[in-house]
């Protein structure tokens, strides 16, 4: 599990008085001001985000001691950073993707199989991609109860149960 | 143009040779791997997990009542695109 976790990046300014254009990477855009103030990778500056208005690929917003121009130019390509704990609980079989990624994979038996490389969903249901060094290629292994029957946030690990011939 | 109604919806023989093997074998957990994505999913493909060829590997798909009369192909995407975790969740189902 991360300490910290990304949730977006400064594109650059925006206009001519400190504004700065604000790729969102949450679930729900808009929601990235939510969980203001947001703080650098290393933690060494924190911003109090406030939205303006809706741009063409992303949002415009002010940050807490950007005031103009040439600071905001600066921030180019920052990476803005929340910590993990100050993300809303899940509901009960709901896991942040942050919490699944890195995750030890183990079958039934205890073998290491790998570890999660990323959760996708292409809209037939969530898909962890296990990569792991027997495999040759990645995984896919459909979030299912049947085939991760558990998932133990607190150790970092996976059990998996997967249907024959998927690895 | 859309297709006449008349012809039903097409779908490979051999997927739908594949479904029904499945289902009588009753191992439904079982991904069932097919390289037809142009093929439509039929309402009795629902419940089973189909592993559908997207020109590299088999994407798991299982199938829902809503995904019905869609392509198999829609669910499987070719190109590669991760973004980030951020405050995204998946669902145990």
């Amino acid at each position: 599990m991360t300490d910290m976790v990304c949730v977006g990046a400064i594109a650059g300014s925006f206009g001519v008085r400190g504004e700065v254009r604000l790729k969102s990477f949450t679930a729900d855009a808009e929601a990235i001001a939510d969980y203001s103030p947001l703080a650098t990778e290393d933690g060494s500056q924190t911003f109090t985000v406030t939205l303006t208005r809706v741009i063409k690929n992303g949002l415009a917003a002010r940050l807490s001691g950007i005031e103009t121009k040439e600071q905001a130019d600066e921030m180019k390509g920052m990476k803005l950073f929340v910590p993990r704990d100050r993300l809303p609980d899940p509901d009960e079989d709901e896991f942040y993707h942050a919490d699944l990624i890195g995750l030890e994979v183990r079958d039934t038996g205890g073998t290491l199989l790998g570890r999660v490389k990323s959760v996708q969903n292409h809209g037939a249901g969530d898909l962890l991609e296990l990569h792991g060094p027997g495999l040759k290629n990645t995984v896919l292994l459909p979030f299912t109860k049947e085939i991760v029957p558990t998932v133990d946030l607190a150790s970092g690990r996976l059990v998996v149960d997967p249907p024959e011939g998927l690895l | 143009m859309s297709r006449s109604v008349w012809k039903g919806p097409f779908v490979d023989a051999y997927v739908l040779k594949k479904a029904e093997a499945a289902r009588e074998s009753g191992r439904q957990n079982d991904v069932i791997k097919i390289w037809s994505r142009r093929s439509t999913i039929l309402p009795q493909f629902v419940g089973l997990t189909f592993g559908v060829y997207n020109g590299q590997k088999h994407i798991p798909v299982s199938v829902t009542e809503d995904m019905i009369g869609q392509k198999f192909g829609e669910y499987s995407p070719t190109r590669t695109y991760y973004g980030h975790a951020a405050d995204k969740k998946a669902k145990r189902k």
